[in-house]
């Protein structure tokens, strides 16, 4: 609690002060402050207690009941939905999506954000332009984005059809069949967010001290062996963090595929939020809904533990 | 701030103000202010047809591009003279969004006091008392009896002795064709109108005479990554089988599965991808329509508006015959008054009045490609003179909704189920057999779920 409590002038006498400079002295006055610093703070801790936290109990609660958009009374079933939810495929197919989903979205977005970092930091001429570029498509909103890949992808008369066209290959059902369509759907969803996690390949590249590298180039190590050896092991914690934030945003993939093709074909594409808002809100039965969504909050949690237990690890 | 508060030049029910919710919300909130800081001074400058922002009715609709200019027309002819509404219109976007957010109001007891629905979806929401019945008694004060419309219409308006809903139109899913193609391609009658088909035979044969009368596609249907189109195809055919698809509460889906079979096959043969592209989607199948390169497109009658801007010789026609019996899919746009907690009787009174002088204003939303629902408007000579739509006039005789239950109608989930095994079929990817083994077991798995609203 006391590292988060320095505020501006009092930082100097806070965590980084020595044991020595009146101990007693300093822990009273942090803790003046974290009072102060909470009236601050209660806005946000309002909001979010509101707004996240108490949804998070009131779904939990519902996932024990029948509870759905009617007027009708609703009753507890206990763990009823969640048996149904175990046993229906539905889950565990969209479950299966959505992990596909991650699979092969999170390596692309990690790399190749990477590697357009190492481009861009290497000292390519027009540095602005070329992080406009590779930054711009994150800016745009999903509806902007879902609306050009449709017109891309478009069966008949779509831009990558035509393009195939010309090299005299056969149309492709980029939405349409049901063993490219997720492909495509992460396509366009490398396209459109790994400009964020170029941006922290590139503060991370640049805050990186340039010493070890000028010592090494001296001693005579080629560029290959400088950045195998010194930046990619420098880089180390950043790609823990990149992958770690990627791999939790694909678990929530949602709105792409909703508007792009509603989980179709044949469902191959739903990733289980989308089940989860069909069960919800088209098919009005929120206890289950509910129930599925707390499922899923289980896989992420396992997930998020593992993730740290291994990058812990490594460091 | 207080000159803002009568608005007597400015109908609300009209105007850009209308297109931004968060405005209207501003300009009403300062309203509702200006009303309280100076409700007396004030009072006397409102003109009588105005009454207060605060007492306007509110209605709910699903109607955007030329629909909902057409809507706004309506309630702009409504709002005027003596006894003119003074109208709070709130457009929300057409899908399964909009009946989670009217099921949502209702259940929250203070929803808008006229709502649009569709009718396929009434048996979700009249059950669980998410609507509330409307006084047939006070509509026939206001000129509307159950007289005015057509008994398989009014039908589907009913739910324990009660009416639910009063419809605004029938829209059924219909055939546009270019005249100049389907007359090379010798598929006019001697009055220049598309001619009976008979057999799903001729059908087909009128694909291939259209591409070749074309030079390009024959009949043109769009329906990939589309949760509706192929179920509004198949429903269409299926009902022509005179096949019976129940789905009936509680227990498993009575579907006939040669008949379906039977229609799925014809389906892949019909969009053969050579005559007939059978990989459009949505908007790909208009485009090549209005761009002349498909001679028929199989689509709703709502796009008429967008097809007559092409420029193209415009012929339209109900959905053709090919099996036994005819049959048209429709759905049908309905007013209906979601449930309130303690709805006020004037209110409620004033919002009969609301739906019956609308129905009278039909005519106007006719142009937009709708059958009125209505039926004294389908008499008036103003209607008859609308081409091409008194030529599908007859399609709402024959009209086939989806089958009653809490999980079907439009914008549904059970249509998107439906549509899966039916897209991957006509592209190819599965047997006729398999997606409607499929359709049957989505069936049976929607039917299992235990009905959350009734």
């Amino acid at each position: 609690m006391t590292t988060t409590a320095p505020l501006g002038a009092e930082a100097q006498t806070g965590p980084d002060a020595s044991p020595t400079d009146g101990g007693r002295r300093a822990g009273r006055r942090i803790r003046m402050n974290s009072g102060t610093g909470l009236v601050f703070v209660l806005p946000f801790l309002l909001v979010f207690g509101l707004f996240l936290v108490w949804p998070v109990v009131q779904g939990l609660w519902m996932s024990f009941t029948d509870s759905s958009l009617s007027l009708r009374e609703t009753s507890f079933v206990g763990f009823d939905n969640y048996a149904e939810a175990l046993g229906d495929p539905d889950v565990w197919s969209s479950l299966g999506n959505t992990v596909f989903f991650t699979a092969i979205s999170s390596v692309p977005l990690v790399l190749i954000a990477l590697a357009m970092a190492l481009l861009v930091h290497s000292g390519l001429a027009g540095q602005w332009a070329w992080r406009l570029a590779f930054f711009a498509p994150y800016l745009l909103p999903v509806t902007v984005v879902t609306l050009i890949w449709t017109w891309l992808y478009q069966p008949d008369l779509g831009l990558a059809n035509q393009f195939l066209d010309t090299f005299g290959v056969g149309p492709v059902g980029w939405l349409s069949d049901e063993a490219v369509a997720m492909w495509s759907i992460a396509g366009l969803t490398v396209w459109w967010t790994v400009g964020f996690n170029f941006l922290l390949y590139l503060a991370a590249l640049q805050s990186l001290p340039s010493t070890y590298d000028e010592a090494a180039a001296l001693d005579g190590a080629g560029a290959w062996r400088r950045l195998w050896s010194i930046t990619l092991p420098q880089l180390g914690r950043t790609t823990a963090l990149v992958a770690m934030l990627q791999i939790l945003a694909s678990l929530k993939v949602f709105d792409q595929i909703y508007i792009l093709t509603k989980g179709g074909p044949n469902g191959s594409t739903r990733p289980i939020l989308e089940y989860v808002y069909d069960v919800g809100f088209t098919g009005y039965r929120l206890g289950y809904a509910s129930a599925i969504s707390y499922l899923f909050f289980a896989v992420v949690i396992v997930v998020s533990l593992v993730q740290l237990r291994l990058f812990r690890q490594e460091d | 701030m207080s000159s803002r508060f009568p608005v007597p030049e400015v109908p609300s029910a009209s105007g850009p103000a209308h297109r931004f919710s968060r405005r209207r919300l501003l300009r009403h909130g300062m309203a509702a202010a200006g009303a309280l800081l100076a409700a007396g001074p004030l009072s006397g400058c409102a003109a009588p047809a105005s009454a207060s922002d605060a007492s306007a009715l509110s209605v709910w609709d699903l109607f955007q591009g030329g629909d909902g200019m057409l809507m706004d027309d309506m309630i702009k002819a409504v709002s005027g003279g003596s006894r003119g509404f003074e109208i709070d219109r709130t457009i929300l976007d057409w899908g399964p969004s909009y009946y989670t957010k009217l099921a949502m109001s209702a259940a929250g007891g203070r929803a808008s006091d006229v709502a649009v629905a569709h009718l396929s979806r009434l048996a979700g929401y009249a059950p669980g008392g998410l609507l509330d019945p409307f006084d047939l008694d006070v509509l026939a004060e206001f000129g509307v009896t159950r007289r005015d419309f057509t008994p398989a219409v009014w039908a589907r308006t009913q739910h324990d002795d009660a009416t639910y809903a009063v419809p605004l139109d029938v829209h059924p899913f219909i055939v546009f064709y270019d005249k100049e193609a389907a007359g090379r391609a010798g598929l006019l009658d001697s009055s220049q109108e598309l001619a009976p088909m008979g057999s799903p035979e001729a059908l087909l044969e009128a694909g291939k005479a259209l591409a070749e009368a074309n030079g390009e596609a024959g009949i043109l249907f769009g329906h990939v990554t589309d949760t509706a189109q192929t179920w509004r195809l198949f429903a269409a055919l299926y009902a022509q089988t005179g096949a019976a698809f129940t789905l009936p509460d509680g227990g498993r889906a009575e579907i006939d599965v040669d008949a379906a079979v039977r229609v799925v096959s014809f389906m892949q043969q019909l969009f053969d991808g050579r005559s007939n592209p059978n990989n459009l989607d949505y908007n790909g199948a208009i485009a090549n329509f209005v761009s002349g390169r498909g001679g028929m497109l199989m689509v709703g009658e709502w796009e008429l508006p967008t097809l007559k801007k092409s420029g193209i010789p415009l012929g339209a026609a109900p959905f053709p015959q090919v099996f036994d019996e005819p049959a048209v899919y429709t759905d049908s746009h309905a007013f209906v008054l979601p449930h309130q907690e303690s709805p006020d009787p004037a209110r409620r009174r004033e919002a009969h009045r609301y739906v019956a002088e609308m129905l009278k204003q039909s005519l106007t939303w006719a142009s937009a490609g709708h059958i009125p629902a209505y039926q004294p408007v389908l008499a008036e000579p103003e209607y008859a003179a609308l081409d091409p739509q008194s030529s599908y006039a007859d399609a709402g005789r024959v009209a086939v909704l989806d089958p009653p239950n809490w999980f079907t109608g439009a914008g549904s989930n059970f249509q998107n189920r439906m549509c899966q095994p039916l897209q991957s079929a006509l592209l190819g990817n599965t047997s006729a057999e398999k997606a409607v083994r499929q359709m049957v077991s989505e069936a049976n798995t929607l039917l299992r779920q235990p009905n959350p609203v009734a």
